[in-house]
């Protein structure tokens, strides 16, 4: 059964080294080798993707790599031995090489016979560490799957490191002299443990029945930095109502020091059983312990830059970027359990996406993250809400107004107990950099730490200056902030500024805001009614009437869409300013103004439609755009004022009829087409439906003709 | 099956060895049995319910673990406290040019060489302790007299026996020699039968690193944790918190002696590597499981009368059961009902983030009397009632010492218990009253939370350091209070008025009776007839016009109350009466509240 061939092996390994060339057509391996020949790079990392890809691919010298893995590290090693090229640069000799020269100069008087133990191991020689890399494609395991059946194969895992040892000298290859002969005696080790010889085994030795007394040159012994870490079973591949599983990885050479504790790691290795050695083979008897041989470390990306997309996830956004119909399939798919609002899924979609940030020739920063608030009365689901955001972004944090100081939002200068220095540790809102940070009970946070938010908003930058530490950190983040009214529940007889709240200085600052009120509604309270029964009756929601995308989609169409950086065309410019100087206009002309408008305004504007452009995955922001972001500012004061505009008397198809024959008015013009119209009230938040019933009841008292196939609309008399 | 070469009770690895070498006899190739049976297990199936076997096996814990012996077959009831991942073992191997199975033993019984014909196997490790908070009424044990007759007590164990009881009697003079109510302090002593007889200063010497080491704070003198070993089941079977009995085999431990001190000089990574190092076997013993079986709250009643849940029957003990809670709670029929459906509500779903059917209960009004009077009685009735009883004196000192959250040890690499691992099915009362205004200090904070998450959505926040992870829970919650609970937002909330001190006397057969209604009620079916739907929905879209405050939760509550109101009737679809029968006492409640 074990009828390997090794030799034939090593040959096949060797053609491969030197014959394989990547996608550029160099010669990869050979190159490496040259620089490990130059004393630039100690690690040989053979990928196995590229023995998958080599041309004369032999199938079955693939598999017995991969399920035989740690012994074929020592066939690539001798491979790469006879490959090994001279250095073409020089550099400076060092210990190790004069050690060498002088046990090459006079190894060969020296070597009598065929002694395995005086014989120079390789190992000793040699300069690089080779590694076998799992391939890159394919899921990784989770600690839980692998088996007895995957003992020493090489497998992938992910996980999360919790403990690290310091990084020791492992042993080697351990050189004696003998103290009669004087000959140096090797001895490989390749385990932990070993077993120190005592007697020199040379024939000299032997022959002359010395006994001749071995002593162990540490100098001259090979050692290995070696580093043995804990990882543990991420939480969401726990299955429900198990506790996560750990295992143990060894980093060798060149892979130590790659991991911290907490870190987020995808491992590759061989899976090995540790033999128990003393008392402990004794009393463990049968059972064997095992750990992971690290091969490579890949540490986890969690920004949307590095988001890698796998090919499925690629033809499956292809599909969904066709679909015309994908902005309110995504914004649907945000908690889905979360019934109706649309708009604000709509908005936390928007916020998801953002804009590109821009940055001016003279060094100013305007940001493109957009920052939302949603206001509401208790029990409307805000927090799920934000824990829903959090989960899908990338990277996310969510923390409460109350539960963190200002410090705890920031940064904080603490003092290291072990060295007794100050050290900066950075809180929420710069651990949330280039993702989203949400805030929930924002109304609750004491005034002074509110201040701190300010400049994050703006600038994206934390300053500190505290302890002798001056400095300024990336807080790169969209805010997400909920928060409660004034007075616990909306009060409808007081003003929304009274209710709200919160500074002005503070709300100029998000994009949107977004009141939740919770109103007496028949069908509302019906349909919550039915909820809660369908619940009870059948233990599980009743269907949505859609099926939801997956997160992992969502995020995978969302990271595409963030490489785009849309532009605005200059046709457009107009348009824009135009919509901004009527708010502005509208504004003024009421009475009490209920919003402020600013230039932060106008960069909204932009954003949100630079949003919009790039969910379609288009390069420029398109009208359509433009009327969207105005449409969800509109519905955003809406959700705020809707009240004052019942209050004025005018029902919904008086104030569309109003809107239309204002519009009409300005233009000087008697026909209407039905896409202008529909673009005139969808901005001031009617719905379509809305716009055809307020057409049919005007057109019945003669106001206006409507065409019967374009609904195209005519006023009769100016 | 008779005349079998074993015994399934005393030697129940001779029945593994001889099925698996029958197996290999014809032909089988021992490669196919990782994670497979060969037929081992359907003899003990066969043993335990064709030959009525289950009664005789023994019940381990802390009073038996003296005396039985090791290698034979036991069973363990227990919650899985903590898993301990799995482990790898040589599971069959070649002697010679016999094979031979390790299976179901720690130590190998034949000789084994380095042969290149193994076999690596794996199973999996639970860490099993006594159901936190089980009530003395539905521990079963089995005393020693009981099995000492019985045949598989062979001469030469009678022998061990004898050389035992000196030991003992050397240690602990009170111990008679057949030592059913031996003192806990003699609970070391339980190397019955071994081998070679452990010298006491070995045992204690063990005894003391281990205690030392304050890995194992849940060991008490009087429960006995136990490390399962679970072989071929999917994942899925056995979750944490569940608690089960499971039947095996309590190996022998040879060499338990050498321990921690010996093998630290080679580790120089962690040397608390080995979680077992952590769990010496003289603390806990291993059990090789052969089967198990998931406990429901009425498998822990003494003797469940097999009745058909008929309506009369069920109806009268409703009846005698209000009654009696009445009493209990100085008159006051309100509260009875009430705690009548929150004793039998259970979460029965979990939809979204809801856990459907809980039901837990906030008595408010308690005065310094009213508390030293109602509370204990109340509590004592609780106990006697349900298997699973926890009661926790709410103080700010309480709240700020007390770690409450499941915790992830990586020193030890075991998951230290908290207040609220609990199994399902636990009845937790909080007493709040003692409750006095204090500072919280960060721990304090986060136990209130916890204790806020656990009643809004019966979820557990374990701490595992880098991350935490929800556990879903199901626990019944009884909060006393003098005002309504802030720290604990229950479900709800009901003055107390109690207008006479009086105690009942209860019978032993009324209390089996009501054990049996709560325990069997409790898993009824339920369903709600579509005309019943309308009713339904319409009296709350009604309820919502009424009063704007209430929102898709108190629908919910309603719900659930309508469930356990007919639940408590032994029935299975809501009815019109019984729900008009929760809306009065809602409306009741509603008024006291006023």
């Amino acid at each position: 059964m074990k009828d390997l061939d090794l030799d034939a092996d090593k040959a096949l390994a060797k053609e491969f080294l030197s014959n394989f060339a990547d996608a550029n057509g160099n010669d990869k391996y050979m190159n490496i080798l040259q620089e490990v020949a130059n004393r630039k790079i100690r690690a040989v990392e053979i990928d196995l993707e590229d023995l998958f890809n080599y041309k004369d691919l032999d199938e079955e010298f693939l598999r017995r790599v991969t399920e035989n893995t740690r012994r074929y590290i020592g066939v690539f090693a001798d491979a790469i031995d006879e490959l090994m090229p001279a250095p073409t640069e020089a550099f400076p000799d060092d210990d190790h090489d004069i050690l060498m020269t002088q046990r090459s100069d006079d190894g060969p008087e020296n070597m009598d016979g065929s002694d395995p133990h005086q014989k120079m191991p390789p190992e000793i020689k040699r300069y690089f560490e080779v590694y076998i890399r799992a391939a890159s494609k394919g899921r990784p395991f989770t600690i839980r799957e692998v088996k007895a059946s995957y003992i020493g194969q090489l497998v992938k895992i992910s996980g999360i490191v919790t403990r690290c040892s310091d990084v020791k000298p492992l042993m080697q290859v351990a050189v004696y002299t003998c103290e009669e002969c004087g000959f140096e005696i090797y001895q490989e080790v390749t385990a932990r443990i070993f077993m120190p010889l005592f007697q020199c085994p040379s024939k000299r030795c032997d022959i002359n029945r010395t006994k001749g007394n071995l002593i162990l040159q540490l100098r001259a012994s090979k050692f290995l930095k070696f580093q043995e870490a804990k990882i543990q079973e991420l939480a969401e591949h726990v299955p429900k109502g198990h506790i996560p599983r750990t295992m143990t990885v060894h980093f060798r050479g060149e892979l130590t020091r790659k991991v911290a504790p907490g870190d987020v790691v995808e491992l590759s290795g061989i899976f090995l059983p540790i033999p128990y050695t003393g008392f402990r083979a004794m009393r463990a008897g049968l059972v064997a312990d095992t750990y992971l041989e690290a091969m490579s470390v890949t540490h986890f990306k969690k920004k949307y830059e590095e988001y890698e997309l796998r090919e499925d996830e690629e033809e499956q956004i292809a599909r969904l970027a066709e679909d015309g119909d994908i902005y309110n399939k995504l914004a649907r798919s945000l908690a889905p359990e979360i019934f109706g609002h649309e708009d604000i899924k709509k908005a936390l979609l928007l916020l998801l996406v953002g804009a590109p940030h821009r940055k001016l020739k003279d060094g100013m920063k305007i940001r493109g993250d957009l920052h939302i608030c949603l206001m509401g009365d208790p029990g409307v689901a805000k927090s799920q809400l934000l824990k829903h955001i959090i989960n899908v972004a990338p990277r996310g944090v969510y923390t409460t107004g109350k539960g963190s100081s200002g410090v705890g939002l920031t940064a904080a200068v603490q003092k290291d107990p072990v060295t007794n220095e100050m050290v900066l540790e950075g809180g929420a809102l710069v651990l949330a950099d280039m993702g989203i940070c949400a805030i929930d009970e924002f109304d609750k946070m004491d005034e002074s730490d509110r201040t701190a938010i300010h400049e994050v908003m703006e600038q994206q930058t934390v300053s500190i200056a505290k302890a002798g530490i001056t400095t300024s950190l990336n807080a790169r983040t969209a805010v997400l902030a909920a928060a409660n009214p004034a007075w616990g529940r909306y009060d409808m007889r007081r003003t929304p500024a009274e209710n709200i709240n919160l500074p002005p200085a503070l709300l100029s600052r998000f994009d949107l805001l977004w009141l939740i009120l919770d109103r007496a509604d028949m069908d509302s309270d019906l349909e919550m009614a039915r909820h809660v029964v369908y619940v009870h009756q059948n233990k599980e929601s009743p269907s949505l009437g859609f099926t939801p995308l997956d997160p992992s989609v969502l995020r995978a169409y969302i990271s595409a869409a963030r490489r785009l950086s849309p532009s605005v065309p200059r046709e457009l410019e107009e348009y824009i300013a135009s919509a901004y100087s009527s708010i502005r206009q509208e504004e003024a002309k009421s009475d009490t103004p209920h919003s402020y408008t600013t230039v932060r305004t106008l960069l909204s504007i932009l954003r949100i439609s630079a949003a919009l452009a790039r969910l379609r995955f288009s390069e420029t922001v398109a009208q359509s755009d433009v009327d969207e972001a105005l449409r969800l500012m509109q519905m955003s004061k809406f959700s705020l004022y809707s009240d004052d505009r019942q209050k004025s008397g005018l029902d919904a198809i008086s104030d569309i009829y109003s809107i239309l024959r204002d519009e009409a008015a300005r233009s000087h013009k008697m026909d209407v087409s039905y896409a202008h119209a529909l673009n005139w009230i969808s901005r001031k938040g009617y719905s379509e439906a809305q716009l055809k019933e307020c057409l049919e009841e005007y057109a019945a008292l003669n106001v206006w003709q409507i065409h019967p196939h374009t609904f195209d609309i005519r006023f009769i008399d100016a | 099956m008779v005349g079998l070469p074993y015994d399934c009770l005393a030697n129940p690895l001779g029945a593994v060895r001889s099925t698996f070498d029958k197996a290999i006899a014809s032909g089988a190739d021992p490669a196919s049995f990782s994670g497979a049976d060969w037929g081992a297990l359907d003899v003990f199936r066969h043993f335990l319910s064709d030959q009525n076997g289950l009664s005789q096996v023994p019940i381990l814990d802390h009073k038996s673990i003296r005396w039985i012996q090791p290698n034979t077959l036991v069973r363990f009831r227990g919650m899985i406290q903590d898993m301990l991942g799995n482990e790898f073992y040589v599971g069959a191997h070649k002697d010679g040019s016999v094979w031979r199975t390790n299976k179901f033993t720690d130590v190998s019984q034949f000789p084994m060489g380095s042969s290149p014909d193994m076999r690596i196997w794996e199973r999996r490790l639970l860490y099993c302790v006594p159901v936190p908070g089980q009530n003395s009424w539905s521990v079963s044990s089995s005393d020693e007299m009981k099995y000492r007759s019985m045949d598989w007590a062979s001469p030469q164990r009678e022998k061990r026996r004898r050389s035992d009881d000196e030991a003992v009697d050397n240690m602990d003079t009170l111990v008679s020699s057949d030592g059913i109510e031996g003192p806990p302090g003699t609970k070391k002593m339980r190397e019955d039968g071994h081998p070679y007889q452990a010298t006491q200063s070995q045992d204690s010497i063990s005894e003391a690193t281990c205690s030392s080491s304050g890995a194992l704070p849940d060991i008490d003198q009087d429960s006995l944790p136990c490390l399962v070993k679970i072989y071929d089941t999917p994942e899925t079977d056995l979750k944490l918190n569940e608690v089960f009995e499971f039947i095996g085999v309590l190996t022998s431990d040879l060499d338990y002696q050498v321990d921690t001190g010996e093998y630290n000089e080679f580790e120089n990574g962690f040397k608390e590597d080995d979680t077992l190092a952590h769990l010496p076997r003289s603390k806990v013993p291993y059990l090789h499981c052969f089967i198990h079986r998931k406990l429901a709250v009425h498998d822990f009643l003494q003797s469940s009368p097999m009745i058909e849940p008929q309506p009369h029957v069920v109806k009268e003990i409703r009846e005698a059961l209000l009654r009696h809670l009445t009493d209990v709670l100085g008159n006051d029929g309100l509260a009875a009902h009430f705690i009548l459906l929150h004793l039998l509500s259970k979460v029965h779903s979990r939809v979204d983030t809801v856990a459907v059917g809980k039901l837990s209960l906030n008595l408010t009004g308690f005065s310094e009397e009213s508390v030293s009077v109602f509370c204990s009685q109340l509590d004592l009735a609780i106990k006697n009632l349900l298997p699973f009883t926890h009661y926790v004196p709410l103080t700010v000192g309480y709240l700020n010492t007390a770690s409450l959250a499941p915790k992830k040890d990586y020193e030890t690499n075991r998951l230290i218990t908290g207040g609220l691992q609990l199994a399902e099915g636990t009845h937790l009362t909080i007493d709040e009253t003692q409750l006095e205004a204090g500072t919280l200090n960060s721990v304090g904070v986060d136990n209130a939370r916890m204790l806020k998450t656990l009643m809004e959505s019966q979820k557990v926040e374990y701490d595992f350091k880098y991350y935490k992870m929800d556990m879903a829970a199901d626990i019944q919650l009884l909060i006393f209070s003098q005002g309504k609970s802030n720290i604990c937002p229950a479900d709800l909330v009901l003055p107390f008025q109690p207008s006479s001190v009086g105690s009942s006397q209860v019978s032993a057969e009324a209390l089996e009776a009501w054990r049996w209604y709560l325990a069997t009620l409790r898993t009824l079916p339920h369903s709600i007839e579509p005309e019943m739907q309308t009713v339904i929905e319409n009296d709350l879209v009604e309820a919502r016009k009424a009063d704007r405050s209430l929102g898709s939760q108190d629908f919910s509550r309603l719900l659930t109350m309508g469930r356990l109101m007919s639940m408590s009737y032994g029935e299975t679809t809501l009815s019109l009466e019984h729900w008009q029968m929760v809306k009065e006492l809602e409306r009741l409640r509603r008024e006291r509240l006023k």
